[in-house]
């Protein structure tokens, strides 16, 4: 069966936060959401020391505890693995931000924007229109790309191709293959949540 | 995403300007509005890919602050924090005042004009239009201290090329020097982080020598923190090991690709046939002198004194061998603190991994294969002495014959015709097609040195690339460089040297002695809050720009040929104009149009039948088209960029890796800087001037940055450095509202590094405010304490810190690092203008420095 997921290659990954910026763009989030980020972190001692970078957004879990936590169903996990947010049943009480362990979901106070003075035409999505207020919400995978045939925004502008999207259903696909080759590993695996991002070293 | 049936739905192919890079993209339009950026899939330099300085510019283009329309300063005083109360004008009128105060300098002396950009494409506009006007004072202030002025002319003399980039596709063993390569950081930098990771993948080890220990480093297998300004002593010590200690050079390479075999005579210039007065090497094989390109010259000599008609000479690499036995890896260590046995490994691994001798087939042609490479950056060129400290760094790969050769160093081509070209003494030099339409000065043979007629004294400087920046040395003190003019009015555009050279009081003193400042602009900065008039400047997605638009964004290797083009997405709003348009529309108010034209069909190569007609006012989109069919051929125009941003064709094997295939010299020894330095000398004395040409210098040598010696006292402890991020670039990104947050919750941007040893010494706690102090400015900030700092050095990233009342996203956040750096003429290097932005500093806690 589909279940769609990622494997972040974490030799490659620079931390040019391509990513970042690239999901803020296509997906219209507001300011202070940040559907992807990533995080760094140093390691080590002068002079042997590194600094660490770890992409990270929704895990989309193969039992997330975001959707059995949801007391409307706003979220729900599709059928090709892909975990949602219904933003009309969302009523925005924050169980599932408090829920999941990852800290990628985000709920909008108000609909703020960019250009607080705005006096210029900012066009869709910049906005962040689409995104109403006092709902939660997180990365879906760009699930209208996926549906699409596409890949997810972040994914297709990465310059390193640190970031891989596919089938974890698919034994045959290129990111089960990584998984295989290079002993990817979930985050947090031990809280049970099976997530479907993977991250190889 | 929801715009299903929508009228206006396409993606457009064009060129980014969101940095030097110019990465293809495709820019997302809908209903006349632009939406997404992605990377364009027909473009190696992007393949695809786009970094984040791209993908926001989105929001740039929709900036509320956005110059709308014409302003007139009303007034009078101009300094910083100074308002200067705009009124909103016509075009007319603004362009009415323009005109009055143009057409008065050129009546007087066409000189007294400036014109300041850094606008990939649209400056070889500016460059004719200038010409066309009487001006030679055209050069952009910002790129020649921020671009490798240590870096440019050196490669220009060794690979004919502004740039380099290993050829990660076969290198082994990278050392990238003082560059922050791989983190979407210099030339090229979105494609070849994507290389950079493929190879480390293959198992390259990549080295990186900087004071900081950024992504860059944090990528590569081993981080090598060096004290900075220190980078030639290094580098000199690793010859010394390689020549001296291990005797790893590929000998056959310095025979033939180098002048390493040329005689030397006692007085450091060549040993010439008296007859022919060609440079002489000595022939093993036959016991006597031969002139370098003499057909039987068999078995040219490296090592060795040799006795010419009386006189003791030596090969070129006789004397460099000796050289650098002043660099012993224990002295070495002493000045860089690079362990004396990390000096020696280094020099090693880098000549073991050359494979000296070996080959390898590419296409059925066998060349030879050298995976070894040095990069280098403004790391090794942002000090005085950073023209011998940077030759230093890349005669390693030279000696070891890895330039453009498969593995090793290779040269930023554009196209088939910015080969190398053979010099006077059969020295290699880049060609004078390199970057259409730019007509950058090549460092070989020496430019003409004379009295400065140029605003930035160039005639000072016959081995640079650009000294755009002493133009504000020249306005502070005219008298000083005997200048026969007083430059009295700028065009300025997309550049803002108030926040990107040094200390911003001089820098504003400098921009109010020009009587007349006129700013196309986006947004209001710094600088062009001393502007009298502002035009609103079309942004690039709004523009079509000249053809090929860029030079720096081209892959080496095997990667095609990529001729790209910017073109117009969206028209600007109403009343904004593209500033090169202006231009053309002010050549014809001002009654030049028809030299510029004229010139414009020599600089541009337009070609019959598509030369401009002299009284034909032409767009820039007509010109490029004009300019496509006479460099591509007859059949392209602007429509063959409908698809993608760039025209395709395949490289050859001998376009790619060229040095194989090349007659010219690359220099190892430089004979002709003994003369230039005189001359230099010599116009010093007549004017007066105290003006330093020591290093003027056949071989290179290391000497120490002014913060080492009389800067360092007084409790100014700790040297300061910049360094760039990947998602900033110069002063373009700070005022976008996305990078900004990104800025605010990175752990790194706006903050002030500072290792935890010193941090501990000064009782200063992670993320506390402290205040750094140099000896002509102050600045404040939150510290990040690291141990991925040279225990010596504070570092502060980016150019922030801006003051615009214009720009309120960025205002007040950030550090700004240059506001530390004294204007002062003892930084500037005398070779090729580089500049010293090594600045002794102290720290303390608070927010007041004590005094």
């Amino acid at each position: 069966m589909t279940r769609y997921g990622m494997v972040i290659d974490l030799a490659a990954c620079n931390a040019c936060n391509t990513c970042t910026v690239t999901c803020k763009v296509k997906n219209g989030t507001p300011p202070g959401v940040h559907w992807r980020r990533v995080l760094e972190d140093e390691v080590g001692v002068y002079p042997s020391v590194r600094r660490l970078f770890l992409p990270l957004a929704c895990m989309h879990c193969g039992t997330p505890p975001c959707e059995t936590t949801c007391p409307t169903g706003a979220t729900q996990k599709r059928e090709d693995g892909i975990v949602t947010i219904d933003y009309d049943l969302c009523v925005g009480c924050q169980a599932c931000v408090v829920a999941c362990p990852y800290g990628v979901r985000f709920f909008h106070e108000d609909r703020r924007s960019y250009f607080a003075d705005r006096g210029s035409p900012v066009p869709w999505p910049l906005e962040g229109q689409a995104l109403p207020e006092g709902v939660v919400s997180k990365c879906d995978l760009c699930l209208d790309r996926v549906l699409d045939g596409r890949q997810p925004a972040c994914v297709e502008n990465c310059p390193t191709s640190a970031l891989h999207f596919g089938d974890l259903g698919d034994p045959r696909s290129g990111v089960c293959l990584l998984i295989a080759a290079r002993k990817g590993r979930q985050l947090f695996r031990e809280k049970g949540t099976d997530p479907s991002v993977y991250y190889v070293d | 995403m929801q715009r299903a049936g929508t009228a206006d739905d396409a993606w457009v192919p064009t060129t980014c300007n969101g940095c030097y890079n110019q990465c293809g993209i495709l820019v997302h339009r809908v209903d006349n509005a632009v939406t997404e950026v992605r990377g364009d899939p027909g473009h190696t330099n992007s393949n695809g890919k786009v970094c984040a300085k791209g993908v926001v510019r989105v929001l740039d283009l929709y900036h509320p602050r956005r110059v709308l329309t014409p302003l007139r300063r009303t007034n009078p005083e101009k300094g910083i924090g100074v308002d200067p109360r705009w009124e909103e004008i016509s075009w007319e009128e603004a362009l009415a005042v323009v005109v009055q105060k143009l057409e008065k300098v050129r009546r007087e002396d066409p000189r007294k004009l400036v014109i300041a950009n850094w606008d990939h494409g649209q400056r070889k506009i500016a460059a004719v239009w200038a010409a066309a006007f009487g001006t030679p004072n055209t050069a952009g202030w910002t790129p020649s201290t921020i671009c490798g002025n240590g870096e440019h002319p050196l490669l220009f003399a060794i690979t004919g090329t502004i740039n380099v980039e290993i050829d990660f596709v076969h290198c082994r063993y990278a050392l990238h020097w003082g560059v922050q390569k791989g983190a979407m950081v210099d030339s090229d930098a979105n494609s070849v982080s994507g290389r950079i990771a493929a190879a480390r993948r293959r198992g390259m080890k990549l080295v990186v020598i900087d004071p900081v220990c950024g992504p860059a480093a944090s990528k590569a297998d081993e981080w090598v923190p060096i004290r900075p300004g220190t980078d030639g002593a290094l580098a000199l010590g690793m010859l010394n090991v390689l020549l001296n200690e291990l005797a790893i050079y590929d000998a056959a390479f310095l025979q033939t690709h180098t002048n390493a075999p040329y005689l030397v005579r006692p007085d450091g210039h060549y040993l010439r046939e008296p007859e022919t007065g060609k440079v002489l090497a000595w022939d093993a094989s036959q016991g006597r002198a031969r002139p370098h390109d003499a057909p039987d010259l068999q078995e040219p000599a490296l090592k060795g004194q040799y006795t010419v008609d009386g006189v003791v000479a030596e090969p070129a690499f006789q004397r460099l061998r000796e050289h650098v036995r002043k660099y012993p890896p224990a002295e070495v260590a002493r000045i860089t603190t690079v362990p004396e046995e990390t000096v020696r490994r280094l020099a090693r691994e880098l000549g073991e991994n050359a494979c000296v001798g070996s080959t390898i087939t590419i296409q059925g042609k066998t060349l030879p294969f050298r995976p070894v490479g040095v990069d280098f950056k403004k790391g090794v060129s942002g000090h005085l002495h950073a023209f011998p400290a940077g030759l230093a760094v890349v005669l390693l790969p030279v000696v070891l014959g890895a330039v453009d050769v498969p593995g090793g160093m290779l040269g930023h081509r554009e196209g088939p015709w910015s080969a190398v070209e053979e010099g006077p003494d059969g020295i290699a030099v880049g060609s004078a097609r390199y970057s259409l339409g730019d007509h950058f000065v090549m460092p070989y043979p020496a430019d003409h040195v004379g009295r400065p007629e140029s605003a930035d004294v160039r005639e000072l400087f016959p081995v640079r690339l650009h000294t755009g920046f002493m133009t504000l040395f020249s306005l502070l003190d005219p008298a000083r460089f005997h200048l026969p003019y007083r430059p009295e009015v700028l065009i300025h555009c997309r550049t803002n040297p108030m926040m990107s050279l040094f200390e911003p009081r001089a820098m504003a003193e400098a921009l109010k002695r020009l009587d007349f400042i006129v700013s196309f602009a986006n947004i209001i900065n710094e600088t062009v809050e001393f502007a009298d008039i502002v035009l609103p400047d079309a942004h690039d997605f709004e523009r079509t720009d000249l053809f090929p638009g860029t030079f720096p964004g081209y892959v080496p290797g095997l990667a095609d040929w990529c001729w790209a083009l910017r073109q117009q997405v969206v028209a600007p709003p109403a009343g904004v104009r593209a500033w090169s348009e202006v231009l053309i529309d002010l050549a014809e108010r001002l009654g030049f149009l028809k030299e510029l034209n004229e010139l414009g069909n020599a600089v541009w190569e337009l070609r019959y039948p598509w030369r401009l007609e002299p009284d034909v006012m032409y767009s820039a989109a007509e010109i490029a088209e004009r300019q496509i069919k006479s460099v591509v051929g007859p059949e392209h125009g602007l429509h063959s960029f409908r698809e993608h941003s760039a025209l395709r064709f395949p490289r050859t094997v001998e376009e790619a890796y060229s040095r194989p295939f090349l007659k010219s010299r690359i220099q190892i020894y430089w004979e002709y800087l003994l003369k230039a330095g005189q001359e230099v000398a010599a116009v010093a004395r007549q004017l007066g001037l105290e003006w330093d040409t020591s290093t003027y210098a056949t071989l290179p040598d290391w000497r120490p940055c002014p913060s080492f010696e009389e800067e360092r006292r007084d409790g100014y402890d700790l040297i300061a450095v910049n360094f760039k991020l990947p998602f900033h670039f110069s002063t373009i990104t700070a005022e976008n509202p996305l990078i900004s947050e990104l800025s605010e919750l990175h752990p790194y941007a706006y903050k002030i590094l500072i290792g935890r040893r010193a941090a501990q010494a000064r009782g200063i706690q992670d993320g506390e405010l402290v205040t750094v102090e140099s000896r002509v400015g102050q600045v404040r900030g939150r510290v990040k304490v690291t141990e991925g700092i040279h225990p010596e050095v504070i570092a502060i990233p980016g150019t922030f810190g801006h003051w615009a009342q214009g720009m309120p996203i960025a205002r007040g956040k950030g550090v700004h690092f240059n506001a530390l750096v004294p204007m002062d003429l003892r930084r500037v290097g005398p070779l090729s203008a580089t500049y010293d932005f090594c600045v002794s500093v102290r720290v303390t806690r608070g927010s007041e420095a004590r005094r």
